[in-house]
């Protein structure tokens, strides 16, 4: 009995003992390497050696690391290496398509350096298109974040003549361009609207659905919040001051009701420059 | 033929009866199976992800069986002087070695089969389909083990196990680094440095030329000629490799 006993003993009293400091050790703030870890990144040349023929796992698991990395969004100084993080996942994974898109999308993400995360969406989707130059989807996609994240409609006409060169593009795509083409308004927010909602028709999984209530948000958000940034700018320009809440332009006679984006969740107001901005958390995972 | 078939058998049998087999089959089964944790992490298709884990896994646990087996099952019989039970009867020296080779590739043949049909189904059960493509690329994997276990072989005549498991394993990282030394002879200013790189990337096995990932896990199209021109290379040079061993097993002094 003692024989079992104590062994048994000395095993809980030493588990006990790393659950203990694992938990004391949590309550330690480590210090911020602000993304100079990323520094540190082997070329793709060097992680292909060291794969001894695994170059898509290495990929796979930087792709991965990638999206924990930048999963919550706040301005940081790691966000400066995002090209440099998917230019190696592309690298070692040349047709890789999940990468170039999310990648592309955590670069539209509001930073400061706007022009530069711009360029760098161009760049990881041209390369994309060098190196998969059958996928629509992409060049679809690409088309797509130029019009409605940065309104450049040159950019989103190259990326939409792109995919509908594509032998077995969808028919929806040659539609769009030459309505689009011979537009020099582009598009009407109910051309869109509607072409969406086809899409979205089209959806095949949750991941694409959840692409296309993104898209149908930010043309809903981009749409009000052009038409209450004048009313807000109005307001400021009657009272020297942004209002503080909808509900005094709403007393005011101005508006019938608190405006809400398109999963009704009211518009915020915001201060400093007083115009009206969506809370865009539209998920995709 | 039958000295051949016979130490092949027993070979398989002695394998079996390892723990160090199913420890590595274990691993492999539980790496296969926890690749839906990977593809839950991830954005947008999982099935890249189960793949990629798939393959790299069978690839490695049957490059650790092929590393530890080989070395360990012809070692072991020339160490507990066994070796001399079967040279006495009507057996000759690379009968034997051919056998104990033979028996090897049976053992890592019943492994890839299990491991490839245990990936294809957890592909099909995490919602990827039945993709028959990645029998080519377990396949194809099975060849480069075939040219592996023959160099495992030749080291374990050569010299002692653990140093043996050392050069097969070297073998292995080589044969994956070997398409840089063709890459580094369009470099080199000199033809004779050339010549001698030249000589020395077609004197290590390019492992290179058995890799079908990429191509399976896109499912792009893969020439026949690849495939069949990647089984001529690993049998010429699985042949050479077991030549090689058997003339020097035949003058080794087992004293």
């Amino acid at each position: 009995m003692k024989r079992v006993a104590l062994p048994l003993c000395a095993i809980v009293v030493l588990l006990a003992g790393a659950v203990v400091s694992e938990r004391a050790l949590q309550r330690f703030e480590r210090a911020d390497p602000l993304g100079r870890e990323l520094l540190y990144l082997p070329s793709a040349e060097m992680l292909e050696l060291t794969s001894l023929g695994n170059r898509g796992l290495v990929a796979d698991l930087l792709y991965l690391w990638s999206i924990q990395y930048y999963s919550k969004y706040q301005p940081h100084e790691r966000f400066l290496y995002l090209e440099t993080v998917y230019g190696l996942i592309t690298d070692l994974d040349p047709l890789y398509y999940d990468a170039y898109r999310v990648g592309a999308l955590i670069m539209q993400l509001p930073t400061t350096e706007e022009a530069e995360h711009k360029a760098a969406v161009i760049r990881l989707f041209d390369k994309a298109l060098r190196n998969m130059p059958d996928n629509w989807e992409i060049a679809e996609a690409a088309g797509w974040d130029m019009y409605i994240r940065y309104r450049d409609k040159p950019e989103a006409l190259r990326y939409f003549g792109s995919a509908a060169a594509v032998p077995g593009s969808p028919h929806r795509i040659k539609r769009f361009l030459a309505v689009w083409s011979n537009d020099e308004e582009g598009w009407s927010f109910d051309d869109a609207l509607a072409y969406w909602k086809e899409v979205r028709g089209e959806a095949e999984n949750a991941y694409d659905l959840a692409v296309c209530d993104k898209q149908i948000y930010r043309l809903f958000a981009s749409r009000d919040e052009g038409t209450l940034g004048p009313v807000l700018q109005q307001w400021k320009f009657g009272h020297g001051i942004c209002p503080d809440s909808w509900q005094q332009i709403i007393d005011a006679g101005w508006l019938r009701e608190v405006p809400t984006d398109y999963f009704g969740q009211p518009y915020r107001i915001l201060p400093e420059s007083c115009t009206a901005h969506a809370i865009e958390d539209v998920r995709i995972d | 033929m039958r000295a051949i078939r016979i130490i092949a058998v027993n070979t398989f049998r002695e394998a079996l009866r390892d723990r160090v087999l199913y420890l590595f089959l274990g691993f492999a089964i539980l790496l296969m199976a926890s690749s839906k944790i990977f593809g839950i992490l991830t954005v947008g298709e999982q099935d890249k992800i189960i793949k990629d884990l798939g393959l790299a896994g069978i690839q490695f646990f049957l490059m650790l069986i092929a590393v530890m087996m080989s070395v360990i099952l012809v070692s072991r019989e020339i160490d507990s002087k066994t070796v001399y039970y079967l040279l006495a009867k009507p057996v000759r020296r690379w009968q034997f070695l051919l056998g104990k080779y033979a028996g090897l590739i049976l053992v890592v043949l019943v492994n890839l089969v299990l491991m490839t049909v245990i990936l294809v189904f957890f592909v099909w059960l995490y919602g990827g389909g039945f993709d028959p493509r990645l029998f080519l690329a377990t396949g194809m994997i099975g060849v480069e083990m075939a040219v592996l276990i023959a160099f495992a072989v030749l080291f374990s005549v050569l010299t002692k196990p653990i140093l043996g498991s050392v050069f097969t394993l070297a073998v292995f990282v080589v044969g994956h680094l070997s398409q840089d030394l063709w890459l580094l002879t369009r470099h080199l200013p000199g033809s004779l440095g050339r010549t001698l790189v030249s000589v020395l990337y077609y004197l290590v096995p390019n492992f290179e030329r058995f890799n079908f990932k990429t191509e399976v896990v896109h499912q792009l199209p893969i020439p026949a000629a690849a495939i069949g021109l990647a089984l001529v290379y690993g049998c010429f040079f699985t042949g050479l490799v077991l030549v090689l061993a058997c003339v020097r097993f035949e003058r080794r002094d087992l004293q």
